[in-house]
């Protein structure tokens, strides 16, 4: 009998699909100019200031020029990339782990947990995003952990919806009940039999997550909050380029280009995910 | 050692409008060891929710049931897990009876493992051992279920369920979702392991020619109460109850060519469970009924020794 | 021998992308008053074939070659236009599944007139033949069913609407795809026992699928059975069942439980299970299964031979019962 696509074969597919290679390439881009910054491997200093150089276009030297205090701009973005999305993973794993913990535990688990659980991720719902992380951050600090865990809380509720709804229709299938008549345990059931088949639309979750974590945290530090100066921070950046824009274009169009490139690349990953690991979409 | 279905009743509610749905209505049924049970009925009969609650999915609101042991829907955990093993069922769906993201020799090595049925270096041979038993390969243990087919996952899903060494099986439609064809090689293997291991069946089904090839004794259902029981023969060839005999009339018949008569189909439709009709469930739909039938439930009164029927218009 | 209503020839199924063959050039005809079912399981090509009449066929799926001739023109070639002429029209169809063909969010009195409004019908004229097609299709309260949802009607309901949004424009041709098969045992013969009525009355021809060799043995005049793609016997519904000819069709027969059995006989399985049609589409579909087969049976596909009781595509018929 031909082998249809299983598990093993979903990462073959995905890299079917055009547009799921190039959100992965750039992602993968963006991965490694972090890592690059955080072991300095940045074309200048971020926090040098040079300013007799400020305010220069781009350059041999200088690869996206620089700003009014004669920092390089293309260093400092890419440290700002670097906290982007050292953010944005903290924050997703965090709330990625406890959203789907309760998630999980609540929709299988159902009675008082469940309530419970649907109760705490509509109270957080109802707030808009970036208001609640703002209050968030307001109250707690400006660190960089301070805003990650901002950021998680704003956004465990939608992985609780995301592995909440699954579970609610795994449970009532057939080879879920069949085990639980086998006598399996809860735990059991959950690990061997639920989670594996709850991890597809959680993958899809975490890649677009992650892009809007990256657009929050730029959000948080365009308005002052988060990163503070002279740290390097790509929201930062494009407030600090507003007044400049007009005679510094690149001042503002590097850290742009940056978050449009990470969020861009990380939605079309979320994308190609869906589409390669749904079995509905794939050819028999 | 025996099956006993003592008044059982299952009440569902539903908390959005304080209805109540009685799926099941003091339903009371012995089943021997060895023996077949047959059971029959049409949608809101409750025999899916009677499987459920044998096999301990879920517990009965009224009545209780007993196997050997000793009663089921005994919360203390040890027990749960042992009585549960006794007694399993097979499913209706071979593509949703399997976890589709585990292999198939797997699913049954956990099955094993969990029960510690084996010592660890002699579980591969029996799964080997028990797929084989069913009509499967060994070699296509390590197959994902989305690789075989709908008959191919049938018999996993058995084989799975004789890995635990039950006494009873519960099988609910276990042919109806597989193709025609298909079906009478799955009736085989059943027939084939009843015999070898002495297993009692409970054989839920829609189709009659089929539970009354398997079936030592049947039960009619409708709408939560047992209308008739009895041997085979007596229920399907000298049927009392008026339900029986139109269910017995409406099944499409494949051996009498242009012989039905359309004309004596039974009328209406089964009632909401949750607005039950007064007296006999089935009056409103019965050609016999008069008008004690609104008023009086029957009870299950003798024909003879063997047979019963729910009905008080019927020569016994 | 009368003009035939409907004239299927060669017609041939494929999937668009990779030209896979999902029915392999088959032939049937349907004359005017007969009613004719159409039997097979899984894979057999037989709701496809139904779909490609009304040009219905799925996304990904194509009629690659054939004629299906319906009133001296192919309704293959037809533009789009000619086949929205036809549907619902003169050949209608009724579904398994009444929950999905009808529209949950309208009301069922304007579903129906819809149909009518859709063939030109005059709008003062809808009330009435609604109310009249509800009555006929025996729904209890027709006023109250004009003005109700979906939802609200049980299976066997729902069920009787969508043969009262088929029949309301009286067609030559109902095509019935499983419409019963996920009903209670007893609302089916309600169905059946309407449906039979109707044609009684109208003297509309039938095309009824289905893989339930009951329904058909006391439904329809002819029978023809499908196997993967492949159009493998066709007789009237005594000799299919008293003679069938094919070796699948007599395997099915035999794998039933029969009632005058009074032993607890094992049944007569075919062993195997139904190939996908492009695997088997130059050979006999069935020689894989079949205990008669030769090795032409692998190598080509048998033409539909006919002799004193069906025709049937094999290379070895099974002559008369005992």
């Amino acid at each position: 009998m031909k082998t249809q696509s299983s598990d093993k074969n979903w990462i073959h597919y995905y890299f079917k699909s055009t547009s799921g290679v190039v959100g992965a390439v750039l992602v993968l881009i963006m991965i490694i100019i972090s890592i690059c910054a955080a072991f300095g491997w940045t074309t200048h200093d971020p926090l040098t200031q040079n300013p007799m150089d400020a305010l220069q276009p781009p350059s041999s030297t200088y690869w996206f020029g620089t700003d009014q205090f004669g920092r390089d701009v293309f260093s400092r973005a890419m440290d700002g990339m670097r906290r982007s999305m050292i953010v944005s993973i903290v924050a997703v794993g965090i709330a990625g782990f406890v959203g789907v913990l309760l998630g999980v535990l609540g929709g299988y688990l159902g009675k008082w947990l469940d309530g419970f659980v649907v109760r705490l991720s509509d109270v957080i719902f109802a707030f808009p995003a970036i208001l609640l992380a703002l209050a968030i951050v307001n109250s707690l600090g400006n660190s960089w952990i301070d805003t990650s865990l901002a950021i998680a809380i704003v956004y465990t509720p939608i992985f609780i919806r995301v592995a909440r709804g699954p579970v609610l229709t795994i449970k009532e299938l057939d080879y879920v009940k069949s085990v639980r008549v086998l006598g399996f345990s809860s735990p059991r059931i959950l690990i061997s039999h639920v989670l594996p088949n709850v991890l597809a639309p959680i993958l899809v979750q975490i890649a677009l997550s992650m892009s809007w974590a990256i657009l929050t945290e730029s959000g948080l530090s365009f308005l002052g909050l988060g990163t503070q100066p002279p740290d390097a921070s790509l929201g930062l950046m494009v407030s600090e380029a507003q007044p400049m824009a007009a005679f510094a274009w690149w001042t503002l169009v590097a850290p742009s280009v940056f978050i449009t490139l990470v969020v861009v690349g990380l939605n079309l990953v979320g994308d190609g995910l869906r589409d390669s690991l749904d079995p509905a979409r794939r050819q028999s | 050692m025996s099956l006993n279905i003592d008044n059982v009743g299952k009440k569902y509610e539903i908390r959005s409008s304080k209805a109540s749905i009685n799926a099941l209505n003091g339903v009371s049924l012995n089943l021997e060891v060895g023996k077949t049970l047959g059971i029959v009925g049409e949608s809101g009969c409750g025999k899916s929710t009677l499987a459920r609650l044998i096999v301990g999915l879920e517990t009965p609101t009224s009545g209780n049931i007993s196997w050997s042991q000793g009663p089921i829907g005994n919360k203390a955990a040890g027990k749960w897990r042992s009585h549960h093993s006794n007694i399993q069922l097979v499913f209706q769906d071979p593509y949703s009876s399997l976890n589709p993201r585990q292999k198939i020799g797997q699913c049954i090595t956990e099955v094993i493992k969990t029960h510690k049925l084996r010592a660890a270096g002699d579980i591969q041979k029996r799964v080997d051992e028990l797929l084989l038993e069913v009509g499967i390969a060994p070699d296509l243990q390590h197959r994902y279920p989305h690789q075989l087919s709908g008959g191919q996952r049938q018999r996993v899903s058995i084989a799975r369920a004789l890995a635990s060494e039950p006494d009873l099986l519960i099988l609910d439609e276990p042919v109806s979702a597989l193709d025609v064809s298909v079906r009478a090689d799955v009736m085989n293997l059943l027939f084939d392991l009843r015999e070898k291991f002495g297993l009692t069946y409970i054989f839920i089904s829609h189709d009659l020619s089929m539970v009354r090839h398997i079936s030592d004794v049947i039960a009619v259902m409708y709408l939560g109460k047992v209308v008739e029981y009895g041997p085979w023969s007596e229920v399907l060839d000298n049927p009392k109850h008026p339900y029986t005999k139109a269910l017995i009339e409406a099944m499409p018949d494949h051996e009498n060519i242009g012989k039905t008569k359309y004309e004596r189909a039974l009328m209406g439709e089964v009632p909401d469970p949750a607005n039950m009709p007064s007296g006999c469930a089935f009056h409103l739909r019965c050609p016999i009924a008069t008008s004690n039938c609104k008023v009086q439930t029957p009870e299950l009164l003798k024909v003879n020794e063997v047979h019963t029927v729910a009905c008080t218009e019927v020569e016994l | 021998m009368s003009k035939p209503l409907i004239e299927v020839k060669n017609l041939r199924i494929e999937t668009a992308e990779d030209s896979r063959t999902l029915v392999n050039n088959i032939s049937f005809e349907v004359f005017p008053g007969e009613a004719v079912g159409v039997v097979g399981e899984s894979g057999s090509g037989k709701t496809l074939t139904a779909l490609s009449i009304l040009g219905l066929l799925p996304r990904g799926v194509i009629a690659r070659s054939g004629e299906i001739n319906y009133s001296d023109s192919n309704l293959l070639a037809s533009s789009e236009e000619h086949r929205r002429s036809i549907r619902g029209n003169q050949i209608s169809m009724i579904y398994q599944d009444p929950m999905t063909a009808l529209n949950p969010v309208m009301k069922l009195g304007k579903q129906l007139s819809e149909v009518l409004e859709a063939h030109d019908v005059l709008k003062d004229e809808a009330p009435e033949r609604v109310f009249n097609a509800f009555k006929e299709v025996g729904i209890p309260e027709p006023d109250r069913a004009l003005v109700s949802y979906p939802h609200e009607f049980s299976g066997g309901m729902r069920q009787r609407v969508m043969i009262a949004m088929a029949l309301i424009m009286s067609p030559k041709l109902l095509i019935a795809d499983e419409p019963t098969t996920a009903l209670d045992v007893t609302i089916q013969q309600q169905i059946l026992a309407l449906v039979s009525e109707q044609r009684r009355k109208s003297g509309m021809s039938m095309l009824w699928i289905t893989h339930d060799l009951g329904v058909v043995a006391n439904l329809v005049d002819r029978v023809i059975v499908m196997y993967a793609g492949q159009i493998v016997e066709v007789g009237t519904v005594k000799d299919i069942f008293t003679n069938p000819q094919h070796p699948y069709t007599h395997g099915l027969l035999a794998s039933l439980p029969k009632s005058d059995v009074k032993s607890r006989e094992r049944l007569m399985a075919i062993p195997g299970v139904p190939p996908k049609p492009w695997m088997v589409e130059n050979s006999c579909a069935f020689s894989p299964r079949c205990g008669r087969a030769t090795v032409e049976c692998f190598t080509q596909t048998p033409p539909l031979k006919t002799n004193e009781f069906t025709s049937a595509a094999c290379f070895h018929e099974i002559g008369k019962n005992q």
